[in-house]
């Protein structure tokens, strides 16, 4: 289709118009997958038949007047990594390879629920872990902009998809930057909700603590559809919040006249790039234009908050490996087995101090920092996005520092818990995309929606489509 | 992290005992490097992070403290 809407709410509205049916779309996409993925490698498995049945039903359930939801309809795809009893689920692991769980993740359910067709199983890192999407297993999967460079992980495929307009959102997980990290990479918006904001029931855990689910998607309004969708308290998961879920989408429009954006002083913008921060600038001045009203800030030292993070995601990890730690280390690549052995060395009591000091160093964060603005913005990616080759150090001496670098901006946030989402604001010196991350106090979701919406409507880089994705 | 934090360096050897504790396999020498490496900063981070008693601190208090400090409006 030549004339495929360009975003998640145009293909809602072209189908509740009939101007389109879910079976053409899903096609579309389909389609567009079969011929780029040899190229990207964002999908490990498409499920062409089952989507387009689904796509038929959605289209019968259409034509008798049954409107199925917000979602109807609408071509979407999955890290390879939320539970189905309908197919397996791989968790980009050998050791899951051929899995095939007995429950359903809670958002597949709501997903399914709005009218939202599955494409299939999208590319990731080993079990969630690493930021650069390589993968021993499955291959890595490649950067639409230029196939030479990282998709960025973990949430690899998912980005990708959504970059090349192979699918109309997705789904990711963010421990570490997981999601934020792949959406600035591959040039959409991409969203880390608050810490119990989205329930994690049947999906994959890495650490209980510091994961979270999000959605990826090429504008504001797209991401803050699926939020909705997926948002919102969960009997099967205790650590979801019982808060009400507001509407996303009503306040997208509200504009940031007098919004107060802070811009840290220390530690954000002291790695970056000079061609990284001009864009940075750019997009900070663009708000500006628009009524924002840009305060410097400071904040406590965020590499602090990477570590305690890690000593809490180590620990957990390694306890939920343990089994396969003990039984089939082999089957581990070397950087994630060693990564996820370092919680052994992690002893229990400092583990818990990590918990223990969590609360008291968000109230911290968020006393001292939103008491003098209403956002923080700070960059998604501290760096140019690198090439697969510069980054396939595997288990070697500099792993630890080219995660470091690449988790750097936001890593902290999962420690806090606090929604943080990334959102595309132009092209570095090689053409690849960069990303400006938008940090908020807790479940104050649509109020970062509101700013990316703001950045888009004065903007056009998110609709710039990447080479492979022309075609 | 900041220069400030002094990362104690964990002995591969330490790190080669605790493996054998938890009941892993023998780990070879760069695994056993890594490990000590990733876990010793973790560690320091959080000695240095720790000032005062944390007595009365419940870890599971954290979502409660995210709705607390949440905008009423939001």
């Amino acid at each position: 289709m030549n004339d495929a809407p360009d975003t998640l709410i145009g293909a809602a509205a072209a189908l509740a118009s009939g101007a389109v049916s879910s079976v053409e779309l899903t096609r579309d996409c389909l389609t567009r997958a079969a011929r780029l993925n040899q190229a990207l490698n964002c999908f490990l498995r498409l499920d062409t038949d089952a989507a387009l049945a689904a796509a038929a039903m959605a289209d019968a359930a259409r034509a008798a007047g049954r409107a199925l939801g917000p979602l109807h309809g609408v071509p979407l795809a999955l890290k390879d990594m939320f539970y189905d009893p309908t197919h397996e689920t791989s968790s980009g692991s050998a050791i899951r390879a051929g899995f095939r769980a007995d429950t359903v993740a809670t958002v597949v359910t709501r997903l399914q629920a709005a009218g939202a067709i599955n494409l299939g199983a999208l590319n990731m890192t080993e079990f969630a872990l690493g930021p650069t999407g390589h993968n021993a297993v499955y291959g890595a999967c490649r950067n639409p902009w230029n196939t030479a460079y990282i998709a960025g992980g973990s949430s690899s495929g998912a980005a990708v998809a959504v970059a090349a307009r192979l699918a109309y959102g997705t789904l990711g997980s963010d421990t570490g930057g997981s999601i934020r990290g792949p959406a600035s990479a591959n040039g959409v918006l991409g969203m880390k909700p608050t810490y119990g904001r989205v329930s994690r029931a049947g999906a994959m855990p890495l650490s209980w603590s510091c994961d979270h689910i999000g959605p990826l998607a090429r504008t504001a309004a797209d991401l803050a559809r699926l939020l909705g969708v997926i948002a919102g308290p969960d009997p099967a998961d205790s650590s979801a919040s019982r808060r009400a879920v507001p509407d996303y989408e009503a306040g997208l429009d509200a504009g940031v006249a007098g919004l107060r954006i802070g811009v840290p002083r220390n530690f954000y913008f002291e790695a970056v790039d000079s061609g990284l921060q001009r864009r940075l600038d750019d997009a900070l001045a663009v708000l500006a234009s628009a009524g924002a009203r840009l305060v410097a800030v400071d904040v406590a030292d965020p590499s602090e908050l990477t570590e305690l993070s890690r000593a809490i995601v180590y620990p957990e990890a390694a306890a939920a490996h343990a089994h396969w730690l003990r039984t089939r280390p082999q089957d581990y690549s070397p950087q994630v087995h060693a990564r996820i052995s370092s919680g052994i060395a992690i002893p229990a009591p400092l583990y818990l101090e990590a918990l223990q000091l969590r609360p008291r160093l968000l109230a911290r964060f968020v006393d001292s920092v939103y008491a003098h603005c209403d956002v923080l913005a700070t960059p998604t990616l501290a760096q140019p996005v690198p090439t697969l080759a510069a980054t396939d150090v595997g288990g070697g001496e500099t792993m630890w520092a080219l995660i470091a670098a690449l988790v750097r901006c936001v890593a902290p946030f999962n420690y806090l818990g606090v929604p943080a989402l990334s959102v595309p604001v132009g092209p570095d010196a090689h053409g690849l995309p960069v990303g400006l991350q938008l940090v908020g106090r807790p479940f104050s979701e649509a109020l970062l929606l509101r700013v990316a919406a703001s950045y888009q409507r004065h903007s056009d880089w998110h609709a710039h489509r990447p080479p492979l994705a022309a075609v | 992290m900041s220069d400030a934090i002094a990362v104690r360096p964990l002995a591969t050897a330490t790190v080669d005992e605790l493996a054998r504790l938890v009941g892993l396999p023998p780990l070879d020498a760069a695994t056993l490097a890594r490990i000590a490496e990733g876990a010793g900063r973790a560690a320091a981070a959080v000695r240095a992070s720790t000032a005062g008693s944390l007595f009365d601190v419940e870890p599971a208090t954290f979502l409660t403290e995210l709705e607390r400090l949440a905008e009423p409006a939001a």
